[in-house]
């Protein structure tokens, strides 16, 4: 299956460490660019490429305040990964409801013989 | 170990799903007991199975295939190490037998007001095999614990936007 580009895919977008340092230090609110380089110990431009990717899979919002312009968490994007994470819950409950529908067809026959 | 209560992970190496089924624990218990009733429900909606083998027995196997929504293929390994009706069953879980990253789900069935709740507890033996037992089940590579609990995060304290 060929892979989805970097820019299109929050999943491609989350494989690089850096990017998710990102989303880590957002947690604590919104950061400017400047910040984030400082913290992330690179330098500005890359941050900021770092930081486009984010914003275009829909992890990462921006706004302008002031002068400058603040980088925050997007939940948009963030959903489709905690879906994706709570793989086998998903699958047990799945395939719970598929089991109660079944029983519930037993029961039914039980009660006809 | 700190004591929880019911339904409750004891570390972040376990998962908990717990159900509860209105017919009586006898039979909820049955549709775990033969490949006629499990292949009626195994796995999300949209999947099936195809078994070669099965013997239900404490130190017995199933091994099946299990064919995802899309499409996928998955080994699947189950053995049953402990069947106690209509009360409890454990299993180990792997891709084929002596799979070193299988894990053990213990099933209990607990008659309720409303009939039988299931409630299955899996516990990893390190919290890396459970990230990589939630890989399998399409998860991502990574990071996934700290971006699990960020993404809960997130979607429970941001507020929804007009956008969103």
């Amino acid at each position: 299956m060929a892979r989805a580009a970097t820019t299109s895919d929050v999943f491609n977008a989350i494989a690089e460490p850096r990017r998710r340092e990102i989303l880590v230090l957002l947690r604590t609110g919104e950061r400017p660019v400047t910040e984030l380089s400082q913290e992330l110990g690179m330098p500005q431009p890359g941050t900021s490429k770092h930081l486009r990717v984010l914003r275009e899979v829909g992890l990462v919002r921006d706004r302008r305040a002031g002068k400058q312009r603040l980088y925050g968490l997007d939940a948009r994007g963030l959903r489709a990964v905690h879906e994706w994470v709570g793989g086998f819950e998903q699958f047990w409950t799945e395939s719970f409801d598929r089991l109660d529908a079944y029983v519930q067809e037993l029961k039914q026959e039980r009660q006809e013989e | 170990m700190t004591a929880t209560g019911p339904g409750e992970p004891v570390t972040d190496r376990e998962t908990v799903v717990s159900r509860t089924v209105a017919a009586p624990r006898e039979l909820v218990f049955e549709a775990f007991t033969e490949v006629r009733h499990l292949s009626r429900w195994w796995g999300p909606e949209g999947s099936s199975t195809t078994t070669r083998a099965f013997e239900f027995r404490a130190g017995g196997e199933w091994v099946f295939t299990m064919h995802g929504p899309d499409g996928t293929d998955y080994p699947e390994w189950i053995s049953w190490t402990e069947i106690t009706p209509p009360a409890k069953l454990a299993m180990v879980h792997g891709e084929y037998r002596d799979d070193p990253n299988a894990f053990e789900s213990v099933l209990t069935f607990e008659p309720d007001e409303a009939g039988t709740r299931i409630e299955m507890r899996t516990v990893f033996a390190t919290k890396e095999l459970r990230d990589e037992a939630v890989e399998k089940y399409h998860a991502i590579d990574g990071g996934q614990q700290t971006l699990s609990k960020l993404a809960g995060y997130v979607t429970e304290t941001l507020q929804p936007t007009a956008d969103g």
